[in-house]
């Protein structure tokens, strides 16, 4: 029996695995198919299909435009979970369903194991919201992204301190403390990482560099020691849970700061802002993809986004990782149509020769590649909390409003 | 039971040669079936099958390594995930640092996990149960934290990311086939490894300390080191996995590699296909990992935790129907239906025992000196002031009224207590004096000894049972085995030999804890209350057989309650009562010791007698 | 020095948190000898419940807390009498496996129901903080504190004064001597870990207000709580009442002395010493780990 479950077993798998091959030849004769990497389930769904969103837009707006060259977009989901995931739904994406090209991964670790796989079968891999650098440090030819990275978003963050924040509490740079906390994941280390290093850089004067669990149920230590320490500035790198604890013991612990920037994360959620409350996250800094209150002559298309994005799904979009994949795929259909081919070489020589100035698509950003396939016109903004909202206070270009001075009831 | 107790046909080698093996229908199903493993993937030439099959392989491996802590020994880690991680950071970083290939970075991360292995189980086996689990959990989330905190040298949660450098070399290959390769010769050692561990002393010895650790004991096993040996082999194998996978996976991070669900993820193959046996983790794994595969790719998109949510539902009602895995339950069936297929069925022929070692030594000589001893709980003095000498040859009885301590007084003669002065000295089998401390030194020695409360290994059969005790003279399991048969003859129980020890009646099971520790070969036997709950005519046979014992030159010392026995048996009587020793001598001459029968009747009848 | 003095408060109310929660935890294992791996979780169903409350009825958690408690003795109570209780005489690492798979059917199951977003209960008075000679509290937290105590205090009584409290102590103590006298010892079980999870009932009213739910947020407790409870000694509820206490200062002054990231390995640490050491507990209240 043993025997005959585990033959029956191995039988079913490549039954189901050729089944899944069998239905794409007809289909493929027609149809462009790409791979859209995601995690879809497990605990990081919720801004992985608001990811899948974004590029779901945009595939129905390149179908009801023809397609590419005529032929419409199918997308095949892969759901990646964790890093063993990510690999076995590449291996099947790249395989079995043989698709032209992937799509994905809003999660650096998921997106640094499965574009191993894609480079190692030739695969264009298009990156649209990870933002790990070594994703496009590693040499591979056919991974692309046009997101900014986890180093912009640092610099972008200190370099706020000196070029905003300074000036506006009439201050040299130098004068202020600043401190560095961060959940320890990941995402909280790289960031913290370049924070740091960009700081030395910039000589700004950083007094603490606190990690901390995302699943700390108390941060009083880490405050006190901000307080202690006289902390003017505070770059925080989290996820939601913690940005919330961080603001209500904040307040709790009557630490009063000049500034708090966070680096997306938890900081761009509005569920976090009602979970604090709207007079309590009023002033916080924040650095992320571009959000939806943004001066739209700076970013054309993202008000067409918004509205197409209520339409089909009957609520605002829940973060700016929709818009950035939107943004990013729009970018990638439109070389896969000057490649004429569906060659990973021809593709890569047209994304090559991508040259979109800054402040020509939906997010703002220009679009250009290095030869690792970074693009490198992809620019952070700088946005505050204001009454409740996440409104774009820097660049001036992109700004809706001013920045304000203080955070919470200060 | 499992592959793992085959019994293989054999003329007259010692050991039967692998070709023979290889005709019984148990073995050349078992290769078949693993076979399917390899061929399917390469039949079908997919690389995404080729990806599942590899993860049903480094799984498969991952929960027969575990099995060996958690079922044999029944040590139920939930953070074997610590070795998986350390094999796998070990070799990133030799392969970073000293541009070391992955086959060597595999052994030394396999070295440095058996040593881990050995540092968590040392002082963590005594824990039961829960506890046990509680702590490696508590160690996983340690090592976790710390690869977190040191990121100069582990890469932190930014992880490490291996060279792409391809080749055998470097176990990074464009041909995914060949990390099949590597995956699937995993598997096989682990298999191997599990298969000879439970086939061997040490397989037997785990699962006798895992039913009853005080049995084991007298049989002689050191309880911790065995199951040190098991968690070394089982670190060292997971590492080695792991190291294969961070390979495969190329990229490391501590919340993948040292990560509490994928630990107990394993813990539950092994429980779904059969805790303790050699199949059961590997069809565990088969089962459920492609079923998981498929649902995630059918359902896992449309509906969020569905997997988890069937996963943890499995596993209760698992535990409420099936117990015993599928193997447990259902493994006795299936290998009779193999057995039946051409070349099956054959047992070994009964192999003659090999000789016990001869007693020397000058009969009447001291062989056991208890001294001045004392031992107190709390404020109770249990021994007070305890002498006795027991000469070789001489069987000795010791009686006394319920609750005078003789037990105690047993329990410090075989090591099972410290007592708190004096000392007890024993000849050993080699002739010279020895002072030893532990239950399992005493019994190395020669001194052999049975339970009141009997204490059988109630899932083994009876020959089994005396197996435990005959692996502390005969390592090799046949040797053993035809050993156990010539006590279980001698006693009395070669008729029940193949029947579970905990179905049999307490006259039975007073029997077999005789055999289990005569099997020990020991030159000096404690028998506590053998007789108890006997009938007439096995009491009379007891009474033959302890004659027939000490004849072979063995010395008795024996607790009885059955007057009548003791006294016609014993060459010498000692009487405690009150932790004191407080009567020795011929038997005429102690039943007429006025304080003995103060002791047993009271000074009132004494008087009354007017004694 | 009064940076000290605010960590030693913090630490003492973060304490109370935990307390409430593993007392619940001590009472199960105390009484029925199960280590319930799913406790987190019970935490997370009355989280959610409070939340739904919150948010159908505008109930505030605190009154809130009286049908919650009720929905958690009754799960208890549900999973005694249908998961452990079958599994009484089974081996230990088969009622460890159910609580397991337990804990994650649970988990996942939320995922399925609520997804992985967080929800919170509208803003209230008791998220804020009251100023004492220079310190601050939490109000929330404070009326943690004095619920831990009244929950300690209140048990206690009720082991001590009533019939079935002297009824579970006595099973307890020697099941087969209860058996004996007539106690019907597998109602008493399904009582004793009805009760736990009513413990862990109050202490989700409670954290609500402080914390957001989402379906992983029992792992952020669960293994505290079982540092506490073998802090405590694992079955004295005034152990790990105190147990509770220390791990909360333990864990308040390591985030600020040693590092905020290491404040786990430090009690995990101290965990793991007390279990190799003194596995009767710190106060010596425990009967090891028999």
């Amino acid at each position: 029996m043993r025997k005959i479950a585990r033959a029956a077993l191995a039988a079913a798998v490549v039954l189901g695995a050729s089944q899944l091959a069998g239905l794409s030849p007809a289909a493929a004769q027609q149809n462009i198919k790409f791979g859209a990497l995601y995690p879809f389930s497990g605990g990081l769904a919720l801004l992985g299909d608001e990811s899948f969103r974004g590029l779901e837009i945009a595939v129905e707006e390149r179908n009801a435009a023809g397609g590419i060259n005529g032929k419409p977009i199918t997308l095949v989901k892969g759901d990646a979970v964790d890093p063993n995931q990510a690999v076995g739904e590449a291996r099947r994406l790249t395989s079995v369903d043989n698709v032209s090209a992937i799509f994905g991964t809003y999660s650096s670790s998921l997106s640094l194991a499965a574009t191993q796989v894609a480079e190692l079968a030739g695969v264009p891999y298009f990156e649209l919201g990870a933002v790990s650098d070594p994703i496009t440090e590693r040499g591979f030819k056919y991974v692309f992204r046009t997101n900014a990275t986890a180093k912009d978003f640092s610099v972008r963050m200190v370099d706020s301190v000196a070029e905003a924040i300074a000036p506006a509490q009439g201050k040299q740079p130098g004068e202020l403390k600043i401190g560095i906390i961060y959940e320890d994941s990941l995402y909280g280390q790289t960031m913290s990482g370049y924070q740091k290093a960009r700081a030395q850089e910039k000589k700004l004067n950083v007094v603490e560099t606190l990690p901390y669990s995302a699943k700390s149920v108390d941060l009083t230590p880490v405050i006190l020691r901000l307080k202690s320490a006289n902390v003017d500035v505070v770059l925080q790198t989290s996820y939601q849970n913690d940005t919330v604890l961080f603001f209500r013991q904040m307040k709790d612990q009557g630490f009063k700061p000049k500034a708090v920037i966070g680096a997306g994360g938890g900081y761009s959620l509005r569920d976090t802002m009602q979970a604090v409350g709207p007079e309590n996250m009023e002033g916080a800094l924040d650095v992320d993809f571009t959000q939806y209150r943004t001066n739209p002559k700076a970013a054309p298309g993202i008000e067409q986004f918004v509205t197409k994005y209520k339409a089909k799904y009957g609520t605002d979009p829940r973060s700016g990782h929709s818009l950035a994949n939107y943004m990013g795929a729009k970018v990638f259909f439109d070389a896969i149509a000057a490649a004429k081919t569906l060659s990973a070489d021809a593709i890569r020589a047209e994304v090559m020769k991508v040259d979109l100035p800054v402040g020509s698509t939906a997010t703002g950003w220009g679009a250009k590649f290095s030869e690792q396939g970074q693009n490198t016109r992809a620019l952070p903004f700088l946005m505050q909390w204001q009454n409740g909202d996440l409104v774009t206070v820097f660049p001036a270009e992109a700004a809706v409003a001013k920045m304000k001075v203080g955070v919470g009831t200060n | 039971m499992t592959i793992g107790e085959t019994s293989l046909p054999t003329a007259t080698a010692k050991r039967p040669s692998p070709l023979m093996r290889l005709t019984h229908p148990r073995v050349y199903c078992s290769l078949a079936a693993l076979a399917l493993l390899l061929l399917i993937p390469l039949v079908s030439g997919s690389p995404f099958v080729v990806h599942v099959f590899v993860t049903i392989c480094v799984f498969a491996a991952l929960s027969t390594a575990w099995n060996i802590v958690g079922g044999y020994a029944g040590q139920l880690s939930l953070g074997h995930m610590v070795f998986y991680g350390i094999g796998g950071y070990t070799t990133a970083l030799l392969i970073q640092h000293f541009s070391l290939s992955p086959w060597l970075g595999m052994c030394v991360g396999a070295a440095l996990a058996a040593l881990v292995g050995v540092g968590i189980g040392y002082p963590c086996f005594r824990l039961r149960g829960p506890f046990f689990s509680l702590a490696t959990i508590a160690f996983l989330e340690v090592v976790r934290l710390l690869a977190i905190h040191f990121n100069g040298v582990t890469g932190g949660s930014a992880g490490l990311i291996v060279p792409l450098k391809l080749g055998w070399t470097w176990m990074i290959f464009r041909e995914k086939i060949n990390y099949l390769y590597i995956a699937f010769g995993l598997l096989l050692l682990c298999v191997a490894v599990s298969y000879v561990i439970r086939s061997s002393r040490l397989g037997y010895y785990l699962t006798a300390v895992r039913e009853r650790d005080a049995a084991a004991l007298a049989a002689g096993v050191n309880n911790t080191n065995v199951k040190l040996k098991a968690i070394a082999v089982s670190a060292a194998l997971t590492a080695m996995v792991g190291a294969f996978h961070a390979m495969y996976m190329t990229f490391l991070e501590p919340a993948t590699m040292f990560s509490l669900s994928t630990s107990i993820e394993v813990a539950m193959f092994s429980l779904i296909g059969g805790l303790g046996t050699v199949a059961g983790p590997l069809l565990g794994t088969v089962l459920v990992v492609p079923l998981a595969e498929l649902a995630r790719g059918w359902l896992g998109s449309a509906a969020n935790g569905l997997h988890g949510f069937v996963y943890g539902s499995v596993l209760v009602l698992i535990t409420l129907t099936l117990p015993g895995g599928l193997v447990g339950t259902f493994g006795k069936r299936f290998a009779r239906l193999i057995d039946a297929l051409p070349g099956g069925g054959v047992r070994v022929p009964d192999r003659a025992a090999p000789e016990p070692a001869a007693i020397t030594g000058t009969p009447g000589e001291p062989v056991l000196v208890a001294d001045d001893l004392v031992k107190t709980f709390g404020g109770l003095v249990a021994t007070d002031h305890v002498s006795l000498t027991l000469r070789r040859g001489e069987i000795l009885g010791v009686i006394g009224p319920n609750g005078a301590g003789k037990t105690t007084v047993f329990n410090q003669l075989s090591g099972f207590l410290a007592p708190n002065s004096g000392t007890v000295s024993i000849v050993g089998r080699n002739g010279a004096r020895a002072t030893p401390t532990t239950p399992d030194a005493f019994a190395r020695l020669g001194i052999g000894r049975t339970f009141q409360i009997v204490q059988p290994f109630g899932k083994l059969s009876v020959l089994e049972n005396i197996m435990i005790g005959a692996f502390l003279r005969h390592a090799g399991v046949e040797d053993a085995r035809a050993a156990a048969l010539r006590v279980a003859r001698l006693v009395g129980l070669e008729d029940v030999k193949d029947v579970e020890a905990g179905t049999l009646p307490i006259g039975g099971l007073k029997r077999l804890e005789v055999a289990r520790t005569l099997a020990t070969e020991p030159t000096i036997l404690l028998l506590d209350e053998v007789m108890a709950g006997q009938s007439q005519a096995d009491t009379q046979r007891m009474v033959q057989l302890i004659r027939t014992i000490r004849d072979h030159g063995v010395t008795v010392i024996a607790i009885e309650h059955n007057m009548q026995a003791i006294m016609s048996l014993s060459d010498r009587i000692a009487v405690i009562d009150s932790g004191r020793l407080i009567a020795e001598g011929k038997p005429q001459d102690v039943v007429r010791d006025r304080r003995v029968i103060e002791a047993y009747l009271g000074e009132d009848f004494v008087d009354a007698q007017g004694l | 020095m009064d940076i000290f003095i605010q960590l030693v408060i913090n630490g003492i109310l973060l304490g109370s948190m935990y307390a409430i929660i593993s007392v619940g935890l001590t009472l199960i294992f105390g009484i029925v000898r199960v280590v319930n791996f799913a406790h987190g979780e019970f935490l997370m169903v009355g989280m959610y419940g409070a939340y739904l409350l919150a948010a159908k009825f505008g109930l505030h958690p605190y009154v809130s807390a009286i049908p919650i408690v009720l929905l958690l003795f009754a799960l208890g109570a549900i999973v005694q009498r249908f998961i452990i209780q079958p599994l009484l005489s089974a081996d230990e690492h088969i009622q460890i496996f159910a609580t397991v798979g337990l804990s994650t059917a649970l988990m996942n199951l939320a995922l399925m129901v609520f997804g992985a977003d967080l929800y919170s209960v509208p803003p209230s008075a008791v998220q804020h903080s009251i100023a004492l000679g220079g310190f601050t509290l939490v109000i929330g937290q404070v009326v943690m504190f004095f619920c831990a105590l009244a929950l300690v205090a209140g048990l206690h009584l009720f082991m001590q004064a009533t019939p079935l409290g002297r009824a579970i102590r006595a099973t307890a103590q020697n099941r087969n001597a209860a058996l004996l006298m007539g106690v019907r010892v597998d109602r008493i079980y399904v009582i004793a870990f009805g009760l736990g999870a009513a413990c862990v009932g109050l202490a989700s009213a409670l954290v609500m207000p402080l914390y957001p739910v989402s379906p992983t947020i029992g792992t952020y407790f669960v293994l505290t709580a079982f540092v506490v409870v073998v802090l405590g000694g694992m079955r004295s509820m005034y152990g790990a009442f105190f147990g509770a206490l220390i791990i909360g200062v333990v864990d308040s002054l390591s985030g600020y002395y040693i590092a905020p990231d290491l404040k786990e390995v430090v009690y995990f640490a101290l965990f793991i010493l007390i279990l190799i050491f003194k596995p009767t507990g710190l106060f010596g209240l425990g009967r090891g780990t028999e």
